[in-house]
């Protein structure tokens, strides 16, 4: 009797042990309320994205500024792509961040762009390991907006040598993509007159989507202002495009790897979708290539 | 509505700058009921003249009336080696005097509105406010053709490693380089006190045996732009008196035209053959000059590809200067900057 317990335990522990490494610490969005409540939690790093400039006119108290800007490069002629792993590391670690850190992206939130930039670098911090990213909802426009504490003092992180894994499994690439086509769900997070193929910008070679793609714009994440529409509303957006399959891989994209990211957040981090890649060369590389499928004027 | 030129009314009873109304500044007639009498004999730029701002400010005005900020003398210095005696003549009274220095650069085109670029003012930097030192506006309004977004990333790179950490112009630039320090300077390459990354990064205290092999390798041969200026940044093509220029993205490698034992980053400096024709100029000694003159990118990294790999350079050679792309038609002494960079002997 003894040891059928002991073998129920070990049983037990086997699942819920790994459950119990992926849960999150934080949720994936916190609330304006929560970050003051939390502003004094010693693992938690606050990362204002915004320019060096809107940093030191005022932020969030004890939060440090890593612009936007160091975690998107512009890389062999592409937009918005993620920084070497080794660079990667060394903003990690400047920044005084470890793996394990309770991290919340800030930012402003005053167009879609702006938006998609917290969740593009919660993005990149989550590939280079971190477990817990969040983002702020409503971003420093909110926490001004509700009179909350603002400092003009610049912090300077608490540099570290950065010992984290990136996680590869959240990000993917044009060969992989080319595998993957019927195969997997491809989301174009663009508007739907880029995803007809109506619209283009300039530097994306041809227009429309890529082979089989479903359209789920992440302009439509975010109410007016700038915070995060219901869970309830993401969910029934994205069960009505992706479906609830939790399981299925999906692959996102845009036209340089920022507007996706979008959903990726929403999908894997606030949905619980398991397996969702961005492809960050998106468009911008997709479209030069040939031999990559893209369809014009179709919803298909 | 664009507000970049509507005065913060908050202003006017907590600064003292104020305290003695607007026309203590801009004369013109503060009682006049209409904009004509209002603005009969207004001075559009009072701190053109220092005197204006000397009361208060007496040390700094004193010592930037030689600045170079204010005397515009670099950009004077930078293309008068292309003149004749006379044409130097022609090019102070016509050029200098009324382009180069209407807008170099009196103290409040820097701490209270922008100055006309281009035919554009932003207005004021704030409000009206007697700005002491915000650099994205300050400094930007001005060197924000190049310098500026090269080094927040915004001009399709890579935020400098500098502005990544928080970083901004006057945490290396000193004050002196921009008031002055009494001294008259012809250019700011006369200057001593211009930043220089060794005073922060001593050669010897690398942290990697790598990297300390690499500068040690590289000592005095080449800058340290050279590897570590992180992509393009900006070049400006074909200027025409009045017309500006075109500019397009480029990083190019070449010998410093003032060392040419020194292999640096260069960029290209638009003036071409005919760009003060219509005042007269021919630019006799036009080829005694190159197109092309080493510059500081302010896109620096840590890695950059010519860090990651010797093959760049040695290799493929990219980004140096050859006969093949030297600029159509121009200068003779730019040949003079190709440096034909060699493979590694192993």
């Amino acid at each position: 009797m003894k040891n059928i317990r002991i073998y129920s335990l070990m049983v037990a522990l086997i699942f819920i042990l790994p459950l119990a490494a992926l849960a999150r610490e934080i949720p994936p969005v916190v609330s304006t309320d929560w970050l003051e409540k939390n502003l004094n939690n010693p693992k938690l790093i606050m990362v204002d994205i915004r320019k060096v400039e809107e940093y030191k006119e005022g932020h969030v108290p004890n939060s440090i500024n890593v612009f936007y800007g160091s975690w998107a490069i512009k890389k062999k002629g592409f937009d918005n792509e993620l920084p070497e792993d080794d660079d990667l590391f060394d903003i990690l670690g400047s920044s005084g961040i470890k793996p394990d850190s309770h991290v919340v992206v800030i930012g402003k939130t005053d167009v879609v762009v702006d938006q998609v930039n917290l969740t593009r670098v919660a993005w990149t911090i989550i590939y280079g390991g971190g477990e817990n990213v969040a983002i702020l909802d409503g971003g420093f426009n909110k926490w001004k907006k509700e009179n909350k504490t603002i400092s003009t003092d610049v912090v300077k992180p608490k540099a570290l040598e950065y010992k984290g894994k990136v996680n590869k499994a959240v990000f993917t690439t044009k060969d992989y993509v080319l595998t993957k086509l019927g195969k997997s769900t491809i989301v174009d997070t663009r508007m739907p007159d880029f995803f007809f193929g109506v619209s283009k910008l300039d530097f994306v070679e041809r227009a429309g989507h890529i082979k089989g793609a479903v359209n789920l714009p992440s302009a439509w994440i975010f109410a007016k202002e700038g915070a995060f529409k219901s869970k309830e509303d993401l969910d029934a957006m994205a069960a009505g495009v992706v479906g609830k399959e939790m399981s299925n891989e999906m692959i996102i994209f845009c036209d340089t790897g920022r507007l996706c990211s979008g959903w990726w957040f929403v999908l894997r981090e606030v949905l619980g979708y398991k397996d969702v890649k961005a492809y960050d060369g998106s468009m911008q590389e997709w479209a030069k290539d040939p031999n990559a499928p893209v369809v014009k004027y179709s919803w298909h | 509505m664009y507000k970049g030129f509507i005065v913060d009314k908050s202003l006017l009873d907590k600064d003292p700058h104020f305290a003695e109304g607007c026309g203590s500044c801009h004369k013109g007639n503060e009682t006049a009921q209409d904009k004509t009498a209002a603005h009969k004999d207004l001075v559009k730029r009072p701190s053109d003249d220092l005197n204006l701002c000397a009361p208060c400010h007496e040390a700094i005005t004193k010592t930037y009336k030689n600045a170079l900020h204010y005397t515009a003398a670099g950009l004077r210095h930078g293309v008068m080696g292309r003149f004749s005696r006379e044409e130097l003549k022609i090019f102070d009274e016509k050029v200098f005097e009324k382009s180069c220095r209407s807008c170099h650069s009196s103290c409040g085109e820097c701490h209270v509105k922008s100055p006309v670029i281009g035919g554009v003012s932003l207005g004021l930097v704030k409000g009206h406010r007697f700005v002491k030192r915000d650099e994205g506006r300050t400094c930007a309004l001005c060197h924000g053709g190049r310098v500026y977004p090269e080094f927040t990333g915004e001009y399709g790179g890579t935020p400098d490693v500098h502005y990544q950490k928080g970083m901004v112009c006057m945490d290396c630039h000193k004050k002196t380089e921009f008031h002055g320090d009494g001294n008259t300077y012809q250019s700011r390459q006369e200057r001593k006190d211009r930043p220089a990354c060794i005073q922060c990064h001593p050669a010897g205290k690398e942290k990697s045996e790598k990297a300390k092999s690499a500068h040690e390798t590289h000592k005095e041969k080449l800058s340290c732009a050279g590897c570590h200026a992180s992509g393009q940044y900006r070049n400006c093509y074909d200027c025409h008196l009045g017309k500006g220029a075109t500019a397009k993205p480029a990083l190019i490698l070449g010998r410093s035209p003032r060392d040419k034992k020194t292999v640096t980053t260069l960029r290209l400096i638009p003036t071409v053959r005919d760009t003060f024709k219509d005042v007269g100029i021919k630019m006799d000694r036009y080829d005694f000059l190159p197109n092309y003159w080493d510059t500081v990118p302010h896109n620096i990294k840590k890695r950059t590809e010519r860090t990651r790999s010797c093959d760049v350079c040695h290799v493929d050679k990219q980004g140096f200067l050859t006969r093949e792309i030297l600029l159509k038609d121009g200068s003779k002494a730019n040949e003079e900057l190709i440096y034909e960079i060699k493979p590694i002997q192993k």
